[in-house]
């Protein structure tokens, strides 16, 4: 399995983060240089984080519409990727993109919600309450924890 | 033609169940059949109009037609969104496009692929909830069929083949059929019911 990317969207509509993994590269020249291309923070500037949450947005009032209130979107598939959604109950969004084989990561991202988000950004005291532009998420602890999780998900499924 | 079809049809039907099912497991293949709940089905043309919509069992919550229309054309944008956040690789070195390359679409000048070399970059195809999974299946034109289903279906390609079937012989094969235009058609109507009621 493999993690493309990652965000978390706060209540305003706001990407407060946003992470991309190249993928390992794939036997080029039989060097083991997997640590080289992997986790780096894109920097801001491109709008696919817009874009993204404009999907992820309509899509979830779309569902809302269709299936009651309480329905919530889990995931969806196209050709190329898969794209898995989870939301809080105070309107923090977390976005997934993975490859197709993936298996369902609603739990993996409430895992990332609950010991990663909550124990490293909601409770450093450090940390504001709300995170414009991504202070206090970017923390890290934080960044460090999402890494080991996506490499473990990514090695161990 | 419509009434040499109908008898072969309703002879048809059947003959399909049987082949999934031998006769003596058909208490557990019913049951089995019986997960398959078809809720609706929309058709959206290639400018993102609504062009028809029909509700086979209940389970979805209705909308106004209005409300329809705005769905149709929020998913047609949406559609085309999903396509364009396809995470793009960038390619090792200058000597890998040539591997890369083959049987897509992609652009290599820029440098990059897609994830599923050789398949190109589509739009949303399946979408899971918790009430329900909706199933796209875009035609070369552009027009779009959309299946709402339970989401322990299981494979929903049959059904999608049939009905792009069914659509093909009933409304493109109309000659009162104005393209683009919202679908009415008896026979593509009754067809629909017979075949879905058959199966679920």
């Amino acid at each position: 399995m493999t993690v493309y990317s990652f965000y978390i969207f706060d209540r305003h509509a706001e990407c407060i983060y946003k992470r991309r993994w190249l993928p390992r590269p794939t036997s080029v020249g039989g060097k083991p240089q997997t640590q080289a291309g992997l986790g780096q923070t894109v920097r801001a500037g491109d709008d696919d984080a817009k874009l993204v949450f404009g999907t992820v947005f309509s899509l979830r009032n779309m569902v809302r519409k269709l299936g009651g209130e309480e329905d919530n979107f889990v995931s969806y598939t196209t050709s190329q990727y898969k794209l898995h959604y989870y939301e809080t109950p105070t309107n923090i969004k977390f976005v997934m993109l993975t490859d197709l084989k993936s298996p369902s990561m609603r739990i993996a991202l409430q895992q990332i919600y609950i010991n990663l988000f909550v124990e490293y950004v909601v409770k450093n005291p450090l940390s504001p309450v709300e995170h414009p532009g991504g202070v206090g998420v970017n923390n890290e602890l934080f960044e460090g924890s999402l890494e080991q999780f996506v490499r473990d998900q990514a090695t161990f499924r | 033609m419509s009434i040499l079809n109908l008898p072969l049809e309703f002879t048809g039907a059947p003959h399909n169940c049987g082949r999934h099912s031998p006769q003596n497991t058909f208490s557990s293949s019913h049951a089995q059949l019986s997960i398959m709940t078809v809720f609706s089905l929309i058709i959206i043309n290639k400018a993102g109009g609504l062009i028809y919509q029909r509700e086979f069992q209940p389970g979805l919550r209705k909308l106004s037609t209005n409300d329809y229309l705005v769905l149709a054309g929020t998913f047609h944008g949406v559609h085309a969104i999903t396509r364009t956040i396809t995470p793009r690789l960038p390619l090792q070195n200058t000597a890998s496009p040539v591997v890369a390359s083959p049987g897509t679409n992609a652009p290599t000048t820029s440098g990059y692929s897609y994830p599923n070399p050789g398949v190109p970059a589509s739009g949303l195809e399946y979408l899971e909830t918790e009430k329900f999974r909706l199933t796209c299946f875009q035609t070369l034109t552009g027009t779009k069929f959309l299946l709402f289903t339970d989401p322990m279906t299981g494979s929903v390609e049959t059904v999608m083949n049939k009905i792009y079937e069914l659509y093909a012989d009933y409304v493109m094969k109309n000659p009162f059929y104005q393209l683009e235009m919202p679908v009415r058609c008896e026979a593509f109507d009754r067809h629909l019911a017979a075949w879905l009621r058959g199966r679920t």
